[in-house]
């Protein structure tokens, strides 16, 4: 009786100490590339994702990016379609549901909030090559998960949290400022839904909130890999 | 003999009233507007990746528009190029010809957004810039048009004009929405006004309209931008005027329901659902109920027995209203959209391109299958149209036909 209970109470404080294990950054960062499959992310040069964008109405939505840093993102407004782009160099958007079909550039915090978009494997990977900084500030929780919170100050100077589930390693939440109306209102995104792809971890629904209200909810159907994709559909026509 | 004689005439009426029922859908929404087509022999569960795709005619055009269905015929109307197109097609999704009508909308929403109504071997059809043309089913050839703007002084609400038009013995009713031409019937042969209703004044809305049968009138029933009109259909007098509160109040897209001397409607952007006595000799309304919470758009909805079933708008979902209290009973979650009925079952066609099949049981409603629709282009906003045990679905440019029976 003696010696199980001692057994017993030594596998509850090993069961406790591992639960309560603290990572560094570097092994968070390291099951955070495992849990997404990074290698095998290596290995792709284009994804496109087709889906539904509800922001008031449901509209079709299709983004495609290609390495390393191009996004194209076609999507409905009024039922009628208007572009957001960064070719790598220049982020440009059509806005024809305001009565203006022509493309525009978009100013400088939407370029680098469509730059961070653009990177093709995420700002975690390679962060120091690419020039940005990357904390451990703590934990938080999400949606009452547990995550990981990580602040990244950008190579253009720019601030995001992301938050990493402590279960699954994988981005759960990002957290920015967007600058609305001459005032910094927060940006949340979360992450919902991942789904295998060929090997690499992909999340399906993305719901964000402007303000702490929500905003609107990319809800995907489909994400291939390696499509063939001209380099032109990411240029300002 | 003469038995013999009169059991053969009553044979063929039966049978010939049973094919037009089962296999025409001549007007939006069906025989009555209600939504409900009167099918049977239908499949009751769908395999997992849906009903069988028997073609699809991908070049119709944008739009919103709904299609009719003769025994022979497709019709359908769909912009290309900002002009107003109605297809003639066969059963099998061959064109068979196309007219232009007239300039169709291309601000917000662009597109076609009305059905065709068919009477006899005339079409009848309007575009988004107020075009309403009567042509021959046969070839297509106009036999008289009038713009509601032009014509009649109409003022263009702000998703176009898009009524889709009834006809009545021989008149055609439009609505241009202008204060002193508000309401219009026109002879469906020669598109001469035979009266001009003031109607409350207000510019229109995007109601198609119903008509209300009594022994003492029949009653055109419709919607400005704010009010239901209960309009003689005789001489244009209007009879009633049903408030829809709220400020921006302009979207009325539901055709209202008429059964046993009650008129139900849902009004997304007004009152919600409601509920109204009409007199004995329709000329005076009673609100019963209303319920602002059932805020569907233009879905449209469906009465089957004590219960109303639709989506709502604001919330992304559906609901079964109680028609003794108004009280929503139930709710479901299927995004928002279209709902019909036919052969005893619900088709729900939502936002994100999902069909459902949804047995109704009383104060709830239960989903049977359900597929999505991957073929076609933009909005998935279209009524389907049930006829002859196909399903056929428009999404923008594609007009899609499932085979729903055995």
């Amino acid at each position: 009786m003696k010696k199980s209970s001692f057994l017993a109470i030594s596998l509850l404080l090993i069961m406790s100490m591992a639960t309560a294990q603290e990572f560094s950054l570097d092994e968070i960062l390291a099951k955070h590339s495992k849990a997404l499959g990074y290698e095998n992310l290596q290995k792709v040069s284009t994804v496109t994702m087709t889906g539904t964008l509800i922001q008031a109405d449901a509209m079709p939505v299709k983004i495609t990016r290609m390495r390393p840093d191009k996004f194209v993102m076609e999507f409905d407004i009024q039922d009628i379609t208007a572009w957001q782009a960064y070719d790598g160099k220049i982020a440009w958007f059509t806005a024809p549901y305001t009565g203006n079909p022509k493309p525009q550039i978009m100013p400088e915090d939407r370029t680098k909030e469509m730059k961070t978009r653009a990177d093709f494997e995420g700002v975690l990977m390679n962060w120091k090559a690419k020039g940005h900084t990357v904390e451990l500030v703590g934990k938080d929780t999400v949606e009452n998960s547990p995550a990981y919170k990580l602040k990244i100050t950008k190579n253009d100077g720019g601030v995001e949290f992301l938050f990493i589930d402590e279960g699954s390693f994988l981005i759960s939440k990002r957290l920015y400022n967007r600058i609305s109306r001459g005032k910094e209102v927060p940006m949340e995104n979360y992450f919902r839904d991942y789904r295998a792809v060929q090997g690499i971890m992909f999340s399906f629904t993305q719901d964000t909130h402007f303000g702490g209200q929500p905003y609107n909810s990319l809800q995907l159907d489909s994400i291939e890999l390696n499509n063939p994709v001209d380099e032109k559909i990411f240029q300002m026509p | 003999m003469k038995y013999l004689v009169i059991s053969c005439i009553s044979v063929l009426v039966l049978l010939s009233s049973q094919a037009g029922s089962a296999q025409e859908v001549l007007q939006w929404s069906g025989a009555d507007r209600s939504g409900v087509f009167q099918e049977t022999g239908l499949l009751k569960s769908w395999p997992a990746e849906g009903p069988a795709l028997l073609w699809e005619s991908a070049d119709i055009g944008n739009g919103y528009g709904s299609p009719v269905i003769t025994r022979k015929n497709i019709f359908i109307n769909g912009e290309i190029d900002t002009v107003s197109y109605l297809f003639a097609l066969d059963l099998s999704g061959k064109f068979i010809w196309k007219s232009k009508i007239g300039k169709e909308w291309t601000l917000s929403y662009p597109g076609s957004r009305t059905t065709p109504t068919i009477v006899d071997d005339l079409i009848y059809v309007t575009a988004g810039w107020g075009q309403l043309a009567c042509l021959e089913t046969q070839t297509g050839k106009e036999r008289w048009s009038v713009n509601m703007m032009s014509d009649f002084h109409g003022a263009v609400p702000r998703f176009g004009f898009s009524e889709s038009v009834i006809v009545e013995g021989n008149t055609v009713f439009c609505s241009p929405g202008s204060a002193d031409t508000n309401v219009v019937a026109l002879d469906r042969f020669t598109g001469k006004i035979n009266w001009i209703s003031k109607g409350a004044g207000e510019m229109t809305s995007y109601c198609s309209p119903m008509i209300i049968r009594l022994p003492q009138r029949n009653i055109l029933v419709t919607f400005s931008k704010s009010t239901m009109l209960g309009i003689d259909t005789k001489d244009g007098k209007l009879l009633w005027s049903y408030k829809q509160e709220g400020q921006d109040v302009d979207c009325q897209c539901n055709t209202p329901l008429f059964e046993n001397g009650i008129i139900y409607c849902v009004a997304g952007n007004g009152n919600g659902a409601f509920k109204i006595k009409l007199s004995e000799d329709g000329t005076q309304i009673t609100e019963v109920w209303k319920n602002g919470l059932c805020d569907n758009l233009m879905g449209g909805f469906i009465k089957k027995n004590n219960y109303i079933y639709t989506s709502g708008y604001e919330k992304r979902q559906y609901y079964v209203v109680e028609t003794n209290a108004g009280t929503i009973v139930d709710s479901v979650r299927f995004d928002r959209g279209t709902t019909n009925m036919a052969d005893g079952m619900l088709y729900l066609y939502n936002e994100k391109g999902q069909v459902g099949l949804f047995k109704p049981d009383g104060p709830k409603m239960e989903q049977i299958s359900s597929f999505k629709v991957t073929k076609g282009t933009k909005a998935h906003y279209a009524h389907p149209v049930i006829c002859g045990g196909v399903m056929y679905i428009r999404h923008g440019k594609a007009l899609l036909a499932y085979k729903i029976t055995k």
